[in-house]
């Protein structure tokens, strides 16, 4: 079975107690990714890391700051490490001295990128990434990938070149500015194009920013995109 | 970045320095157009522009066909910006573009996939979508305009496909785009003709001169990219065994020959003929016309020469029978010379 769960800061922006809080006990889900997308939730994440009760979940990843704003590199670094040694997913923006991330090996987790960004957006941006961090893993965001190319065919270069190294997947819709999305009608046909690539044990991180009473649904629809059947009849 | 056509040059001992000064025209005139407009980012569009500098043939009397390709929500201000980058365009290239209305304004994503073929499909939708595909270069926002390439090239490739062979063999010559192309290609020819009757041959030179040669390169780079899985296989196509993901990889591969110009995807192909004269058939003859535009004076004459008159005219009759070279390079590599192209048209090209 493929793992399953929400980002905290999808269900609870700036607050991954009550993310963590309204996923644990639920059915479905058994993975989760504990959200400091922005740098100032950070230390308080990693205060409260060895004291948070994840037993229910079988896989567990952290999402590192998206932007330095109040805390520098070394010091976002230096917080990092004193988490377990979950993987930590980090957009290539934040990744200023390579050879401190180097040391990270596999946790190092390179997620690929929106349109709004000027690296890690395509396979020849992830690929020269991929060469300054050769022991990285990847994190593939399979709405940022469908906003670059809607046809799917980018994403799935993205999976035969690193299928080796992917890690977990980021699972939402993404609007005209970035913003994830619950999943719409047509993101779940084109996610449904690359799912035989996927392998089945992959990890699942669903990034739709929504209400919790809408969570059951958004499972309903993204487990549906992955496991959908599409034939050729059906795709035209 | 490394050239085939440098490298068809230095093997045939030639000297296409008109050529070089189109390409490197193009450059100058694509880097002040990309300053001017540099402020004007956004996710919802691009500004792109065709014909020569997409082509990368810029000569001193090229115009610059540009249009806004908006892929997002309508906006009303779209319209502000066209106006507003038809003026800032105009201040680097003063040229006015043509009078059709197919350049110099706002085009939507949104036909351009949707509109293929069938009743809704019109001449000037036809043009922009192939022009989209051969000629396009983005001055802002490059991965807008590869999303909607993306879009058009899946309906071709992924979206229309044909029952699987007996023998289990793909269709790796994708029909729709192929005919499309050469829709095109007779379209442009019709074009000529109607234009002919519509303004009394006014212009008619500088127009049969360009049918004869760099409208001829669009058809060309058609013919090229629709054979792409034959011509520039990669080998992580041919060892997919999904039809889904074969369909969206080969759409990705011909996806790629859009960033690479006509003559340049001409000459990759020619690089693999062992027939010296083809290539200087062809090329040398490209050259002298890109020479000719590039001649005020001459250029000038081919504008305005008169239809009764056009033999006398040395412009004009030189690039007339210059052109009658470059067709019979043309046809020689497509029929003959090529280890696979004529394989591809006799099986392909008419019937």
């Amino acid at each position: 079975m493929r793992p399953i769960g929400f980002s905290t800061g999808a269900l609870a922006k700036g607050d991954f107690a009550r993310g963590l809080d309204l996923q644990r006990g639920a059915e479905r889900i058994d993975a989760v990714e504990l959200s400091a997308l922005r740098d100032h939730e950070l230390p308080a994440l990693a205060e409260a890391a060895a004291s948070l009760q994840l037993d229910a979940f079988a896989y567990v990843s952290l999402h590192a700051p998206s932007k330095l704003q109040n805390l520098d590199e070394e010091t976002v670094f230096g917080l990092l490490l004193r988490l377990p040694e979950w993987p930590i997913v980090v957009h290539p923006e934040i990744l200023q001295t390579p050879s401190l991330w180097q040391s990270l090996g596999r946790r190092l987790c390179i997620e690929n990128m929106d349109d709004r960004k000027t690296t890690g957006r395509t396979v020849e941006e992830l690929r020269e990434l991929f060469e300054i961090y050769p022991d990285a893993s990847f994190c593939l965001d399979l709405g940022h990938a469908r906003q670059i190319d809607p046809t799917m065919a980018s994403a799935l270069r993205m999976l035969r070149e690193f299928g080796d190294r992917l890690r977990q997947l980021h699972v939402s819709d993404v609007g005209p500015r970035g913003e994830h999305l619950p999943l719409g009608a047509t993101a779940r046909r084109s996610f449904a194009h690359v799912a035989h690539r996927v392998p089945g044990d992959c990890p699942m991180i669903i990034e739709s920013i929504i209400a919790p009473e809408a969570m059951e649904q958004e499972l309903d629809f993204v487990c549906a995109a992955l496991e959908m059947t599409l034939t050729h009849a059906a795709s035209a | 970045m490394d050239f085939a056509l440098d490298k068809l040059e230095t093997r045939l001992g030639a000297d296409w320095s008109s050529i070089r000064a189109a390409r490197a025209k193009t450059e100058e005139v694509v880097a002040d157009l990309g300053a001017a407009l540099s402020d004007l980012q956004d996710d919802a569009f691009s500004i792109l522009v065709t014909g020569s500098l997409g082509r990368g043939e810029a000569t001193a009397g090229s115009d610059a066909d540009w249009v806004l390709l908006v892929d997002g929500r309508s906006d009303p201000e779209h319209a502000m910006h066209a106006r507003d980058i038809g003026n800032r365009v105009r201040s680097v290239v003063s040229k006015e573009v043509g009078r059709s209305g197919t350049f110099g304004g706002i085009v939507a994503s949104h036909e351009l996939v949707h509109y293929i073929a069938g009743t809704r499909d019109s001449n000037e939708n036809l043009t922009r979508r192939i022009l989209l595909l051969s000629e396009s270069r983005a001055l802002t926002n490059p991965l807008l305009r590869e999303r909607v390439i993306q879009n058009v090239l899946s309906r071709y490739v992924v979206h229309d496909r044909s029952v699987q062979s007996r023998r289990g063999i793909r269709q790796n010559v994708p029909h729709f785009l192929l005919n499309d192309v050469v829709r095109y290609w007779r379209t442009m020819a019709s074009d000529y003709a109607s234009k002919m009757w519509e303004r009394q041959r006014e212009g008619w030179g500088i127009r049969n001169v360009k049918l004869r040669f760099s409208r001829k390169v669009l058809f060309i780079w058609g013919l090229l990219a629709s054979f792409a899985a034959e011509l520039f296989p990669s080998p992580e196509l041919h060892q997919v065994e999904n039809d889904d993901e074969y369909y969206r990889l080969l759409s990705n591969l011909i996806r790629s020959l859009t960033d690479v110009s006509p003559l340049e995807l001409l000459a990759r192909v020619v690089l693999d003929c062992e027939d010296r004269d083809v290539g200087d058939a062809i090329f040398s003859s490209y050259d002298r016309f890109l020479g000719v535009l590039a001649n005020p004076e001459a250029r000038t004459k081919l504008e305005e020469v008169v239809f009764e008159e056009a033999l006398a005219e040395p412009a004009y009759a030189g690039l007339r029978d210059t052109s009658q070279r470059f067709r019979e390079g043309v046809t020689r590599l497509f029929f003959d010379a090529h280890p696979k192209l004529p394989g591809l048209i006799r099986q392909y090209g008419v019937f």
